[in-house]
């Protein structure tokens, strides 16, 4: 089996004619006789089908032939050569009124350019690569603000955006952040503030308060000078709208003229009603405050003091007895109930957050910038600067100064930090290299970001960031150590639906709309028991450290009753994923996962073309090259008819689309025994399913089983790889380039080393210059 | 946000009324009608996009001129034949391959509303152009609260590849700021009835209005901006533009905090619309409610320039709606089945209903003498015309709106071969008040009706 001629990690470049041939900082590759063998073949080659437009002063597109007569001027003229790679691959060159290169010489052309301009060399401190700053997706999004306030927003999820590149949504190039997700962020970011810190509330208060001559009189006498004086019976009183129900205390101040048998004895009258009486012992000229607690509708209320028993006696000698009551002043109070924070509702997020609060005037900068000198450390991921600290701490306390509570100032300042681009993006520092290697390294805390958001789509962990600060993430014993915990950990989780959902295209899964009429047992449940399938069955390689090989091929999986009625598996009861062998079935490993080959599948019918291509693809690394452009020849040509495998068959007669269907169906064919939702079967209406093909160089294969078998037999090596590189990818937030040839066979070769344990090529990758060093962008 | 704008969402909760006027007066439905917020006669642009193209026979109309016969694709218009024009022949050069091999739909849908010729890279240096909506609101944007808005009923594309080694921002993107800042698209209503007319019913009470977290967004916003600037200074190129695209969004969206105070102090838009849930598990209710709220949205006068986005470019969604169970982008693969082009139609067919839904919408809408519709430029269509083919030249484009008028009459015109679609932006540009003299790849100014 032949894999198309693709040059490895190729990168469009359309930049055609401001290329700088000889102009590259490419490390050299030293002498490759090899190399220099099929430079001999193929320079006549190239002079014989290109020389004609492509040599001279006036060659076509600049590029001159005779300018390259080495394999090393050509790979310094890479950018150039991908392109002439890539046209002569699609046939575009030459053109149509030339002279054609014949299929086997233009074989030998590719792949000598591929060889030439992938000639990396590895001693020689190669480019690791630059990785575009990455925002925060809208998982780690959510993770992070779980993990760095303890609250959980969901909301996150419905965010827009998100665009994928290379297969992966965590792509710094392609994550964009327009004005609408902004808008997101910010009401996110007051509503996280909102929840995580509680602020107590600012005790809503309300008053009134009249002067005794203010005062309204019915009947009993008159409000003047300093006081509502009556002398007979009668009421003072106040109209008051009342802004909420409760209660309200009621502040009188009062003196009387006392006289008779009793003191002065006054009510107070709500709208007319009695509410409370009170008596009034003390004498004009000393007043005293009488509080009285009432419970008032809202609304508006007459609030009036009633003069209860009045008294006159003359008797007759001058000496007049007369009692009167004298109200000075009324105040009312009204505090709104509930107004105190209760300890018991206070959220673990807002201890967490406020470890400290000030006693009083004197410590309050103090712990102000304590508190927020933690939550910047934690909000960046990394030690914050004094000048960072010091713009939050100016903030909060201007909030401070508004009057607010020092907890509502803490939550200003999470408000913002939460809309600072060193919180959204994951900041690494351009640096300068240090002693004798070309390119920096990341700092200890950009490393423990990195393995966190690898691992677990989330921020360091309070372990990570203490090995960071001690400098000890680069002690490969203590990274080992660390690697296996964070494996472990359930936050792992996190890289198994976020890295294989969009590896195997699992994600896929939920808008897959397979035929109701067709498969009538297919439902939710049945989905997501299919994508919990691999997802379980992913985790356990990864948890018990198996090998890697277990994907390609295994003898067991995880399955529950009903995923395992749907496979024909006996004996699995209840809904609970459990360890089931698969000893004696068909299935095994990754590719007869139903979760596969439903996302493989169009909604009526399976497809033996996207199976193919997802093999070759997912599994082995090499997309096949994408269908020519246009396809105008198909429209002369009549319809299609017959079988599936017919169709396909008079599709694949047609040269300009044989070369990837040869490789592509066959590949497919041989899953047809699964229908379109991953059913085994063994007829597709009447017809009796045919899983047999034959793959380029004569190799047969028939149905799942021997295709397994193939893969695993001769394509081990091209999974592994394919494997490593999807990891990385995902890991370093960019697309392969041709100088990570180095660091994937580096990985490789120790994964080989380990028996391919899961925790070496994860470990790898954290370790390898990719993953530690900041490189360019070529 | 004011305290006025808070208690106008109380009143809109309480009633579904949102109100300028005196309480009475708003209630009573005869006012209604003679409400309208937005100027009279103000030229809206409007684009409405479906994927993997057409089944074409059934799609151009025989005859050309005013009096064209609608064809069995575009009979739902019959209700607004006098306000539709079909134009053929329009060509999408930067759809084509030009040496870059397969991914025309990834290229279709990001040369749409752009002209440009999309890089290929399925992440690093995306490159594309400036489009047309974006022109637009680059101009006019300024005297609504939103600039634009980019609307759409799903997300971007989510796993794999999206199209051969185009990265997904190609396909799931029609309206960019510039030609590598791709505009997400809003497809979640309740979002975006928030966005529009303010957000849940809490936010309505007094105590609200003192809201630090309100209260203090501009200084956070001015912290930091100023932090992104100092940041700057430390990081490499392309980091730098990055940090660009965020400084750009935090102004944008300070900016349009500020024209929202500016439209609750002339306070006029009113509408009478319950805030949808969220996104509905039903294709027809999710659009209709994305559709309702693309007409209030210019109705209000909250913004001119709308995309529209009906799936991603390539979408294999199945129609199940219209009993069909084969995916739509496998579909259009055809090769010349009759039935499958019959099933193709059948989805071209339903699309048209969505378009006649929101043309009846507008149409309903009264602005003086015109409808809304009238005062439309409205661009239905895809960027490919035959799926099995992946041609860019034939487009199906239909052009909704007079105007406001410039156009006296609708016609079918077939316009000369490779006749660029961007000669009608370029025209649609003009009328928007852009002074310019070219748009994409266009070659002249293109005059319709």
């Amino acid at each position: 089996m032949q894999f198309p001629n693709r040059p490895y990690f190729v990168r469009v470049v359309t930049c055609f004619t401001a290329l700088m041939f000889g102009a590259t900082h490419l490390p050299l590759c030293g002498e490759d006789p090899e190399l220099d063998k099929q430079w001999q073949v193929v320079q006549p080659l190239l002079n014989q089908y290109c020389g004609d437009c492509h040599t001279g002063d006036d060659a076509q597109a600049g590029i001159r032939l005779e300018k390259f007569e080495s394999p090393g001027q050509i790979l310094q003229g890479r950018k150039a050569w991908l392109k002439i790679s890539q046209q002569i691959e699609a046939g575009i060159m030459p053109p149509a009124q030339s002279e054609p290169i014949p299929a086997t010489e233009k074989v030998k052309i590719l792949e000598f350019i591929q060889a030439a301009t992938n000639a990396v060399n590895c001693v020689k401190d190669p480019n690791p690569g630059k990785v575009t700053v990455r925002r925060l997706n809208r998982f780690e999004y959510a993770n992070t603000v779980r993990d760095l306030t303890g609250v959980e927003y969901p909301k996150a999820f419905d965010f827009p955006g998100d665009d994928v590149g290379y297969g992966f949504d965590n792509i710094g190039d392609v994550l964009t952040l327009p004005p609408i997700l902004l808008e997101k962020y910010i009401e996110a970011a007051e509503e996280i503030s909102k929840a995580a810190i509680v602020v107590p509330p600012p005790g809503k208060k309300h008053t009134s308060e009249w002067t005794g001559s203010q005062l309204k009189i019915d009947k009993g006498g008159r409000a003047s000078g300093n006081f509502a004086s009556l002398s007979s019976a009668g009421e003072a009183y106040a109209q008051e709208q009342i802004p909420w129900p409760g209660s309200y205390k009621l502040t009188i101040t009062a003196s009387g003229d006392q006289a008779g048998d009793e003191p002065v004895k006054a009510a107070v009258v709500i709208d007319g009603k009695q509410m409370k009486t009170i008596s009034i012992p003390n004498k004009r000229g000393e007043p005293k405050d009488y509080v009285v607690t009432l419970r008032l509708k809202s609304g508006r209320r007459k609030i009036g003091i009633e003069f209860l028993n009045d008294f006159y006696q003359d008797n007759g000698n001058g000496n007049k007895l007369d009692r009167n009551l004298m109200v000075e002043h009324v105040k009312l109070e009204g505090e709104k109930a509930g107004t105190k924070i209760d300890e018991s509702q206070i959220p673990e997020s807002h201890k967490k957050l406020i470890s400290q609060t000030p006693t009083g005037e004197t410590d309050s900068e103090e712990v102000t910038r304590k508190v927020i000198q933690r939550l910047v450390n934690r909000a960046f991921r990394r030690p914050a600067t004094q000048e960072e600290v010091e713009r939050w701490v100016g903030i909060a306390q201007q909030v401070q100064a508004d009057g607010e509570a020092f907890e509502a100032s803490i939550q200003v300042v999470l408000q913002g930090l939460l809309l600072s681009p060193q919180f959204l993006f994951r900041i690494e520092k351009q640096r300068p290299a240090v002693g004798s290697t070309k390119y920096a390294e990341l700092d200890e805390f950009e490393v423990a970001t990195r393995i966190s958001y690898f691992l677990w789509s989330t921020m360091p962990d309070d372990e990570l960031f203490r090995l960071a600060a001690k400098g000890q993430l680069s002690d490969p014993t203590i990274l080992r150590g660390q690697v296996e915990r964070m494996l472990k950990d359930r936050r792992a989780n996190q890289f198994v639906e976020n890295f294989v959902g969009q590896w195997l295209q699992l994600r896929k899964l939920d808008e897959f709309q397979p035929s109701q009429q067709q498969f009538p047992q297919f439902n939710d449940a049945l989905r997501n028991a299919m994508k919990r399938e691999t997802f379980t069955f992913f985790a356990s390689v990864m948890r018990n450290d198996e090998s890697v090989l277990n994907l390609l091929d295994s003898d067991y999986t995880y399955l529950n009753q009903s995923l395992a009625e749907f496979y024909g598996i006996p004996d699995v009861e209840g809904e609970q994923f459990r360890r089931v062998s698969l000893a004696g079935t068909v299935r095994g490993g990754l590719l007869t996962q139903a979760s596969i080959l439903a996302v493989t599948s169009n909604p009526t019918r399976t497809s033996p073309v996207k199976r193919g291509k997802f093999v070759l693809d997912s599994l082995l690394g090499t997309p096949p090259p994408a269908a020519p452009p246009g396809v105008p020849e198909l429209k002369e040509k009549g319809e299609l008819t017959g079988t599936l495998r017919q169709r396909m068959e008079q599709h694949r007669a047609d040269p300009a689309c044989a070369a990837c269907h040869q490789l592509m169906d066959p590949l497919g064919f041989a899953l047809e025994n699964f229908d379109a939702v991953g059913r085994w079967r063994v007829k597709d209406g009447n017809d009796p399913i045919d899983a047999s093909g034959e793959l380029p160089g004569g190799i047969k294969v028939d149905g799942a089983v021997a295709l397994r078998k193939l893969l695993k037999d001769k394509y081990q090596d091209r999974f592994v790889r394919c494997l490593i590189e999807k990891t990385l990818t995902y890991s370093i937030g960019r697309g392969l380039d041709y100088y990570d040839l180095c660091t994937v066979e580096k990985i490789e070769q120790q994964l080989k080393q380990s028996d391919y344990r899961f925790s070496t090529m994860i470990f790898e990758i954290i370790r390898s210059d990719a993953f530690q060093k900041i490189g360019s962008r070529e | 946000m004011s305290a006025k704008r808070i208690s106008r969402r109380t009143l809109l909760r309480a009633s579904g009324v949102c109100l300028a006027l005196p309480l009475l007066e708003a209630m009573s439905p005869q006012v209604r009608s003679a409400m309208s917020m937005a100027p009279n006669g103000k030229l809206r642009m409007g684009f409405f996009y479906v994927p993997n193209g057409k089944h074409m026979p059934d799609w151009t109309p025989n005859t050309e001129g005013p009096n064209y016969q609608l064809t069995k694709t575009l009979e739902a218009l019959a209700p607004f034949r006098k306000k539709v024009s079909v134009l053929t022949g329009l060509t999408l050069d930067g759809a084509r391959a030009h040496g870059d091999g397969g991914g025309d739909h990834a290229r279709s849908g990001a040369a749409f509303l752009t002209g440009a010729h999309p890089r290929k890279t399925d992440g690093a240096d995306i490159q594309n152009g400036v489009s047309v909506d974006q022109v637009a609101a680059q101009e006019i944007g300024g005297e609504t609260r939103f600039a634009s808005l980019e609307l759409g009923l799903e997300g971007s594309a989510q796993s794999g590849n999206c199209d051969s080694g185009y990265s997904c921002a190609y396909s799931s993107n029609l309206s960019w700021r510039n030609s590598t800042s791709p505009l997400a698209k809003e497809n979640n209503p309740a979002a975006l009835f928030d966005r529009l007319f303010g957000s849940n019913p809490s936010n309505g009470k007094a105590e609200d209005i003192k809201d630090n977290a309100q209260r203090y967004r501009k200084s956070i916003l001015d912290s930091v901006l100023e932090e992104a600037n100092g940041l700057k200074r430390s990081l490499g190129q392309s980091d730098q533009r990055k940090l660009d695209e965020y400084m750009y969004s935090v102004r944008e969206v300070e900016n349009r905090l500020g024209r929202a105070d500016l439209v609750v102090k002339t306070d006029g838009d009113r509408v009478d619309y319950a805030r949808p849930a969220g996104v509905p598990k039903e294709l027809d209710e999710h659009c209709k409610l994305m559709l309702d709220l693309y007409t209030l949205a210019l109705q209000t006068d909250s913004t001119r320039v709308i995309s529209f986005m009906f799936a991603n470019e390539g979408s294999n969604r199945a129609y199940t709606q219209v009993e069909i169970s084969e995916g739509h982008h496998e579909l259009s693969h055809h090769g010349k089945s009759p039935e499958k082009q019959e099933k193709i139609a059948k989805i071209n067919r339903y699309h048209m209903s969505k378009l006649a839904y929101l043309l009846a919408k507008l149409d309903a809408v009264q602005e003086g003498e015109r409808t809304l519709l009238d005062n439309c430029m409205l661009i239905y269509g895809s960027g490919i015309s035959d799926g099995d083919r992946h041609n860019h030249d034939d487009l199906p484009i239909l052009f909704c709106g007079t105007a406001a008028g410039r156009i006296k009459q609708a016609t079918h015109t077939k316009f000369s071969k490779e006749t660029p679609l961007c000669n009608l932006y370029l025209w649609m540009l003009t009328q928007m008040g852009v002074k310019t003299d070219s748009f994409g790849d266009s070659k002249g100014v293109l005059k319709i009706g």
